[in-house]
């Protein structure tokens, strides 16, 4: 798992390294049906979303799209790091969109002794954010970096 | 749905019970974000989806009858407030519990009725102490 480690400064503004799902894939949405025992066709049923206005394609899951997300956050400030995730869907993701998690830090708080790193976050498709809202991460990890760096100065 | 109906569902609890994340099950949720496996029986984030809602006792099927979804483009996600008060870990039974927090009713720029459901659920471990709270948001299109 990549952590920040070669994070010069984690501060109001720093972008989150991003985190790319290059092709979303229909066999995962499958699978992902079954572990959520979710049965909405829209997942699976190609020629009935046709009919509902979306081509020949299935609709990824809400939560595969937070997933990615949440995998930009671990990635950044570690595996067990994610502390809030507050996140509204604007448009569906489609099978074969290339979408990619982005995010920015708006806030570094701190409660009962634990940095809280606030980030607005978003999931982008051809430059338009589908999924949009704040993440809130321990930033124990981000924030140790930070003062280590500056004891290395 | 009436207004007595929908104000009648405010308030609904779910019957309750527990979740176990197992293993493989864990394995393949990940799997199907892009992750790679997560270390230290750490379950991905997402599992705030499914886990509460089976936990507590429902289903999605049963969550789309109780509000009278009906059918394919009849559901949409506007939401998630999903807040870790400890991270999940694979193989514990967490106690859950979840009731319908709110419903309201507009008219989409569409000029369709619309219905917005708010399902909030909470997430104990094996010595009670709250792990997470799940607040999830569905649009009915009426």
């Amino acid at each position: 798992m990549v952590v920040a480690a070669m994070n010069a400064d984690v501060e109001v503004g720093s972008e989150i390294p991003e985190w790319t799902m290059g092709s979303v894939d229909p066999a995962r949405m499958k699978t992902m049906a079954a572990i959520l025992r979710d049965p909405y066709p829209v997942h699976w049923d190609r020629v009935g979303n046709e009919k509902i206005g979306f081509g020949l394609r299935v609709i990824n899951q809400g939560p595969l799209n937070v997933g990615y997300i949440a995998n930009m956050l671990m990635g950044w400030a570690g595996p067990e790091s994610v502390r809030r995730l507050t996140l509204s869907f604007a448009r569906p993701v489609l099978d074969g969109d290339r979408v990619s998690a982005r995010g920015r830090v708006s806030a570094i708080d701190e409660r009962d002794g634990v940095a809280i790193v606030v980030c607005d976050v978003w999931l982008e498709r051809d430059g338009e954010r589908v999924v949009t809202g704040t993440a809130e991460v321990d930033g124990t990890r981000l924030i140790a970096t930070m003062d280590r760096t500056k004891d290395d100065v | 749905m009436t207004a007595d109906e929908r104000n009648a569902l405010i308030g609904h609890r779910f019957v309750g019970g527990t979740y176990r994340i197992a293993h493989w099950e864990s394995w393949l949720l990940t799997d199907c974000t892009g992750s790679d496996p997560l270390p230290d029986d750490l379950v991905h984030p997402i599992a705030l989806f499914h886990a509460p809602i089976l936990g507590s006792g429902t289903s999605i099927t049963e969550l789309f009858a109780l509000v009278g979804a009906r059918g394919a483009g009849s559901v949409g996600l506007l939401g998630y407030d999903w807040e870790y008060l400890q991270p999940l870990r694979e193989e514990i039974d967490y106690r859950c519990e979840g009731h319908v927090a709110d419903v309201q009713r507009a008219t989409g720029t569409d000029g369709r009725l619309q219905d917005t459901i708010t399902f909030r659920f909470e997430l104990f471990d094996q010595l009670d102490r709250p792990v997470a709270i799940v607040t999830n948001r569905w649009l009915l299109r009426r």
